[in-house]
């Protein structure tokens, strides 16, 4: 009796795994023709310019989680869009939140599962070159050249191109308007205590952080000389490369050997070892912070640079005048009269002290294959690309938000908090097209910059043009690499281990550590990248 | 016995069957559903073609796999860091659980208990941030020493010592909420025989060594074979959150392995791959300590 009745049990429970790995099935080849279909009527879409059928865009936007945003998807500036835009079009403009931390996993999920927005945009250029070599993204080339013309003004070819993969336009660079990098900072209040100078070099960065270490002009519990966050997805040893690495590089060399530029180290670059050993020698003299491997997010080095702890720390070339964490204003709050520079102390054997920014181009913006709008994407993102517009999404509304003074946009504060608050400064997660602010004339733009730091305006002028003393961009690709879109996720967080244990190693045992690591490093992936470096290098250079 | 048929049985039973519906559909939905898209381990998975118009790879995945040093690495920490779970923390409840029992004051009893389960509904992710807080270089316990004059302890940057950190932290955490099975089944032991052996002069130790533990033995042994079947499989959490940097070399374990090379890499072929293997290994050490059980003569799960 008992059998049977679990033997109906165990029928049914087949029947049910058949019926709905079959619903399943045909479920999905639904699915895969219908995609087949959208993507083969996208690029043939008339649409002229008075379209009759109201249509519905999606578009990406980072979920930053700063307290207190409002609705992402309904608030002051996604209004405008769909006021203007969306009336325009006959268009209706959605958001859809992707957690900042998080985009690129995330996108992967939206990707597969054929959710992804019309409009979807990564920084992560290996993201991208792997969905081209999959097929998933649309050619934009014929929609660009029929609704685009003031977009491709706008970015001009010199952009362009970062967005062309073999020879098709799979995705729209943004303008990166800022290409400064990063900037060391040093607390100039403690050096005027000790009667220190300025460090300008690697050995003189050390001797002051010694001297920090051992007068502690801050009178602090606990004094970390030099804050040093080893991060998960950029880690790396900061600008303190650039003092070690020749000056007589070739452009080959350059160009593969440091191809990779933030997300994993170059490893191979001449002059590397030495500042990863300059690294693990502060280390070990109590020069840097101690719990640099287990504060994975960078807060604790947040709290002690706000606490005036630290004397020194490395970070992206405004990082301490943003408004969040708000390093310097804490730190202000805290010790009163600390002052916060930013200085250039890697030279290099030529004297100079180079460092390594962005490339003009920004965020990579692209068209799923699946999705129905191409020809809409790309008309959202030329209307974007006016110069009206682009002044209000970044700025918000002349005499409510902001007052022009001498040609430069002033903000009044309105955009800070409720319903107009800005996630990020200038916009950037509406306003995709530009990466920082855009008036249409770089001198502007750097006055401009300026006053997005409200009560920091000079010394970010100032951090800009230290950031920008011998500014180089990485070298220009024009086919990608297919082994770094394969390897590079796990190649940045194998370096991040590696340099983790070499600035951990004792001093003796460092030399083959290294070695070591590099050699775990190429075998995982390491070498198929360089080599494809050097292939397409040879190839672009027609050698 | 006249044969009845299967109407029978769910016309007599039909509430039961009724309500069994609702487990079995979320097993069916959620369980064997999902296994359909195993096929991605044995394919060249392309995210835009969808998993039935990708091509198969003739087993390309799992060659890559087993020849990749970081999974044996992987294999091995996941083995070493659940044997050790294992070996300390599976104890760990029943000896709570047995002091838990002796206590005779029922206030404290209970509270002692609340307090113990707590830790158990505590995400991963503040835990983490305690562990962090606790045991990091200038945490709180360091600190502490310090202070003290002793030297600071390495927990979370020693791979050594992160292990007994890890360790420890899982048995602070689950080791409370693990004892409510056990206490359960001391209930159902029969008081005549403690009363039996107070007459025959059997301190306490002897009660807790003939009578309780005989008493929940049948509970050790199945929660053993499942953990012993669960071996291969780790929770992500744990290791996610208080692994750093300096410690992956023990830390790295297939469930964070998979989320990198799975979902941040979106190499989704080699990620149920890796998946597919644990299951496998882990329905092995399942069916063993089930067999091996069974011939000790103690019943297993099925």
């Amino acid at each position: 009796m008992k059998v049977k009745a679990s033997k109906f049990l165990l029928v049914a429970l087949v029947t049910f795994l058949i019926v709905s790995t079959l619903a399943a099935c045909s479920s999905n080849g639904k699915n895969t023709s219908t995609d087949t279909q959208a993507s083969s009527n996208a690029p043939s879409t008339e649409s002229d310019s008075t379209p009759k059928e109201h249509r519905t865009l999606t578009v990406e936007v980072f979920d930053r989680g700063k307290p207190g945003q409002p609705d992402l998807n309904n608030n002051y500036w996604t209004r405008y869009i769909n006021d203007n835009f969306g009336k325009q079009y006959n268009a209706t403009v959605k958001f859809v939140t992707v957690p900042r931390s998080q985009e690129v996993e995330k996108l992967n999920v939206l990707m597969a599962s054929s959710d992804a927005p019309d409009i979807v945009f990564t920084y992560d250029s290996a993201t991208v070159h792997k969905y081209v070599q999959q097929g998933g993204l649309t050619d934009l080339g014929s929609v660009l050249e029929q609704h685009g013309s003031a977009l491709t003004d706008y970015l001009g070819d010199d952009i362009l191109k970062y967005g062309q993969f073999n020879g098709k336009q799979y995705a729209i660079p943004a303008k990166r308007t800022f290409l400064a990098g990063f900037n060391t900072f040093i607390r100039k209040d403690w050096l005027d205590k000790l009667g220190l100078p300025v460090p300008t070099t690697a050995e003189q960065f050390y001797d002051t952080m010694v001297a920090f270490k051992e007068k502690n002009p801050g009178n602090v519990s606990g004094v970390i000389p030099y804050a040093y966050i080893l991060s998960s997805t950029n880690p790396g040893v900061g600008n303190i490369f650039e003092s070690f690495k020749p000056s007589n590089l070739t452009e080959k060399e350059f160009a593969t050997l440091q191809a990779s530029n933030l997300s994993v180290p170059p490893w191979n670059l001449p002059g590397y070892d030495k500042a990863v050993l300059y690294m693990n020698k502060m280390y070990h003299e109590g020069l840097i912070s101690p719990y640099f491997a287990t504060d994975k997010d960078g807060k604790q080095s947040d709290a002690d640079i706000s606490n005036g702890k630290v004397g020194a720390f490395h970070t992206n070339w405004d990082g301490p005048y943003r408004t969040a964490p708000g390093t310097y204003t804490n730190l202000k709050a805290n010790v009163p009269d600390a002052e916060l520079i930013p200085i250039g102390p890697w030279q290099n054997d030529a004297g100079k002290h180079p460092k390594q920014g962005y490339s003009p181009n920004g965020i990579y913006i692209f068209v799923p294959k699946f999705s129905k709008n191409a020809d809409l994407a790309i008309q959202y993102l030329n209307w974007m690309a006016d110069p009206e517009n682009t002044l209000f999404l970044q700025n918000g509304k002349e005499g409510e938000d902001y007052n022009m003074v001498n040609g430069v946009p002033v903000q009044t504060g309105t955009t800070t908090s409720g319903d107009k608050m800005m996630t990020v400064a200038n916009n950037l997660d509406y306003d995709i097209l530009s990466n920082g602010i855009e008036l249409g004339d770089p001198e502007k733009n750097a006055a401009a910059v300026s006053a997005g730091y409200p009560g920091f305006e000079k010394e970010v002028e100032n951090a800009l043009k230290v950031s920008m003393e011998d500014y180089y961009a990485p070298y220009y690709y024009s086919m990608p690499n297919e082994a770094e879109s394969k390897y590079r996720s796990q190649l940045t967080s194998l370096s991040a281990q590696l340099l983790a244990k070499l600035i951990f190693a004792k001093p003796a045992e460092f030399e083959s550590l290294y070695k070591s690591s590099v050699q775990q490093f190429m075998d995982q992936g390491g070498k198929a990248v360089l080599d494809d470096y050097i292939k397409n290098y040879d190839a672009q250079n027609g050698q | 016995m006249v044969k009845k048929g299967v109407f029978y049985y769910i016309k007599h039973d039909f509430r039961l069957y009724l309500m069994l519906v609702i487990p079995v559909a979320y097993l069916l939905v959620f369980k064997y559903a999902p296994m359909y898209g195993i096929q991605i381990a044995f394919k060249d998975y392309n995210i835009f073609q969808g998993m039935n118009s990708s091509p198969w790879n003739h087993f390309e995945t799992f060659k890559q796999i087993f020849s990749s040093k970081q999974f044996f690495q992987v294999v091995r920490n996941t083995l070493v860091l659940n044997g050790l779970d294992l070996i300390v923390g599976f104890p760990a409840p029943i000896i709570l659980a047995i002091l838990i029992n002796e206590l005779v004051w029922t206030k404290f009893k209970k509270a002692s208990q609340t307090i113990l389960y707590l830790p158990h509904f505590l995400s991963w992710v503040i835990i983490g941030g305690i562990v962090a807080q606790l045991f990091s270089p200038t945490g709180m316990l360091n600190s502490l020493i310090a202070d003290m004059g002793g030297h600071t302890f390495p927990f979370l940057t020693d791979k050594y010592a992160w292990v007994g950190t890890y360790i420890f932290v899982g048995i602070w955490q689950n080791a409370g909420w693990g004892t409510i099975l056990y206490l359960a089944a001391m209930t159902g032991i029969d008081n005549q025989l403690y009363e039996a052996a107070e007459a025959d002069g059997a301190g306490r130790f002897k009660k807790i060594w003939h009578i309780t533990l005989p008493g929940i033995r049948p509970t050790i042994v199945i929660l053993l074979i499942l953990q012993i079947g669960n071996i291969m499989a780790i929770n992500f959490d744990r290791p996610f959150n208080i692994q750093n940097n300096l410690v992956m070399d023990f830390g790295d374990v297939i469930s964070t392995y998979v989320y990198r090379v799975g979902i941040q890499t979106a190499d989704f072929s080699l990620g149920t791959a890796v998946g597919l293997f644990q299951s496998v290994i882990c329905l092995i050490f399942l069916l063993s300590s089930n067999y091996i059980s069974r011939k000790l003569g103690e019943n297993g799960i099925w």
